[in-house]
């Protein structure tokens, strides 16, 4: 019997902000210098991510940095820092790849980006999202024998649930469904170039909606410039959305790792879907 | 970011740059027999749009930096004479809009070719530089440093200026500007001025809050550039809006890249050098490309 996902009523609103910390990782995935116009991602560790740690500091909430291996291996210190201040540290492919792999290949690419961002943070990965948004019918099961317990990629859904994508008992991870066309930053300022004011409007009337009905909200942002978030404009509307929501009962800001956590240890309120 | 420092009563600095982009834009893609119809947007930038735009200048007092085309230069040096005489800034932007990124041995010939040809319209060597469609390869700042050039204005990865410390000694300004405070961007997908506007209002303010480089990017041209009446207008209320804050200080290019040297900061590692290696070995894919349905 399907059970639907229910988050219990002292939960109204369950905030997720997860922030793909994309740097030069972007261009140079793609076989472009990150020199010029083209240095948008070099942005990230310099002014984008420490004026959101900062912000959500300021808010008291945690969030999550979803970080390309390479990334990593370039600002090693901007990650420690990440960690050091409580905030999470996810996995966000190696050189933000297409995804379009083979088994072997993905298998290798999760492993390498997994001990590199293992290494610098002494603390297992546990989530992960897809660079492209892309995946394959293997990545979950390779995610989850390396430990991880979420994957955050899909867009078929508008709750959390369980996906199971084998047979075998342990064939399952939460998903936290994102949805890249209407809770995320990308669409509006790199494709539409909306103003950061109607993006606000935009966020704020999406929160109006899943608060009074699916409780679970899921952003997606990025700390670059040119088509992210990590500029002051753009943080301002951060910022004052986190304000907005803060105004209403119930809401909890979480990072994806404790929600997942909750996930787990309250399976019985989520729909489980199967692939298989 | 930290360490950058605006002149005493600055809390933010407005620097106001043009990209000149005339008839050199448009023989990109068609021969000089042939720039009638929508090839003449750039002259259009020239014959109507540059005297709007001084005017706009000169009512609110504001400097501002020209990259000029060198070949651009060359078909109007009676504009860059009146530029230079109101006391613009002519810096840098290559000869015919080339791409930076695939010049080869070409490369440091025509900066050489277009520093020497802005110098000998304008009288002296232009000291900044702008990459004409944003791709630089990973030797043009050696090269802009070996020119003389003092600072290259082309990167989008800082809110202030900084400084690169190529090899020992060899120092070279980096002004940053970002895509959300370039017209040419927003324009040439077809948004109305009053979008523009918008996203710049909000885009100032809260740079201003934070008191850091504000660089409003604009074009000539009539097709993506500032220089329609009723852009002029539009950008008029917003300069305006800006002008209101006693604590926003204007400079030029040259200004901002001599106060940078001032301040002593940490020079950053050569930008290429890092990944060198992996992008020896990685496919080119090009740029992500997003298009409606």
């Amino acid at each position: 019997m399907m059970r639907k996902t229910k988050l219990p009523e002292t939960m109204r609103c369950v905030v997720l902000i997860g922030i793909d910390f994309d740097g030069p990782s972007h261009e140079v995935g793609r076989g472009i210098s990150p020199l010029g116009k083209q240095s948008w991602g070099r942005y990230s560790a310099r002014c984008g991510i420490p004026r959101h740690m900062d912000m959500l500091d300021r808010h008291g909430i945690k969030a999550t940095f979803f970080t390309p291996g390479y990334d990593a291996e370039q600002h090693p210190n901007t990650v420690q820092e990440i960690d050091r201040r409580g905030f999470e540290v996810g996995a966000h492919g190696y050189l933000h790849e297409g995804w379009d792999l083979d088994g072997d290949e993905e298998r290798a690419l999760l492993m390498k980006t997994d001990s590199i961002l293992r290494e610098l943070t002494g603390k297992a990965v546990l989530g992960w999202r897809s660079p492209s948004g892309r995946k394959s019918d293997k990545t979950l099961g390779i995610l989850k024998s390396l430990g991880y317990i979420y994957d955050s990629s899909d867009k078929d859904y508008d709750a959390p649930y369980r996906l199971r994508f084998g047979k075998g008992t342990d064939d399952v991870i939460v998903e936290l469904p994102n949805n890249t066309y209407s809770l995320d930053d990308f669409p509006f300022y790199k494709f539409s170039y909306t103003p950061p004011t109607e993006v606000l409007a935009q966020w704020k009337s999406e929160f109006d909606s899943i608060y009074k009905t699916d409780h679970f909200y899921c952003l997606s942002v990025h700390p670059r410039s040119g088509w992210g978030s990590g500029t002051a404009s753009r943080t301002k509307v951060m910022s004052d959305l986190i304000t907005y929501m803060k105004g209403h009962d119930g809401v909890h800001f979480m990072d994806y790792r404790t929600f997942a956590q909750w996930c787990l240890e309250n399976d019985d309120k989520l729909e489980e879907m199967s692939l298989t | 970011m930290t360490n950058y420092s605006w002149p005493v009563n600055a809390r933010s600095v407005v620097f106001v740059s043009v990209n000149f982009d005339a008839e050199s834009f448009d023989l990109k893609e068609t021969s000089p027999e042939r720039l009638y119809g929508r090839f003449s947007y750039g002259r259009y930038g020239t014959r109507a749009g540059l005297p709007r735009l001084t005017a706009l200048l000169q009512k609110h007092d504001i400097p501002a930096t020209f990259f000029v085309p060198a070949a651009d230069a060359k078909r109007h040096p009676n504009e860059i004479h009146a530029l230079i005489k109101d006391g613009y800034e002519i810096a840098a932007r290559g000869i015919d809009m080339e791409d930076f990124a695939t010049l080869g041995d070409k490369e440091f010939q025509i900066l050489k070719d277009s520093r020497d040809i802005l110098s000998s319209i304008t009288g002296h060597a232009p000291c900044g530089f702008r990459s004409p469609n944003g791709n630089l390869s990973s030797q043009t700042l050696h090269f802009l440093s070996e020119l003389g050039f003092t600072y290259d204005a082309t990167f989008q990865d800082a809110d202030n200026p900084y400084v690169f410390e190529l090899k020992k000694g060899q120092r070279l300004v980096e002004i940053p500007s970002s895509f959300a405070l370039d017209d040419a961007p927003v324009y040439s997908a077809r948004h109305t001025h009053a979008r523009l506007i918008s996203i710049w209002r909000d885009e100032f303010r809260a740079m201003h809050e934070e008191g850091m480089l504000i660089p409003l990017t604009l074009h000539l041209r009539g097709d993506f550039g500032s220089t329609r009446g009723a852009r002029i207008a539009a950008l008029d209320e917003l300069l305006t809006e800006i002008k209101s804050h006693s604590d926003v200080h204007f400079m030029n290019g040259a200004a901002i890249a001599a106060h940078t040297r001032t301040l002593g900061l940490p020079g950053e590692p050569d930008p290429a050098a890092a990944h060198a290696q992996t992008l020896a070995r990685t496919v080119f894919r090009g740029d992500l490309a997003v298009k409606p349905l």
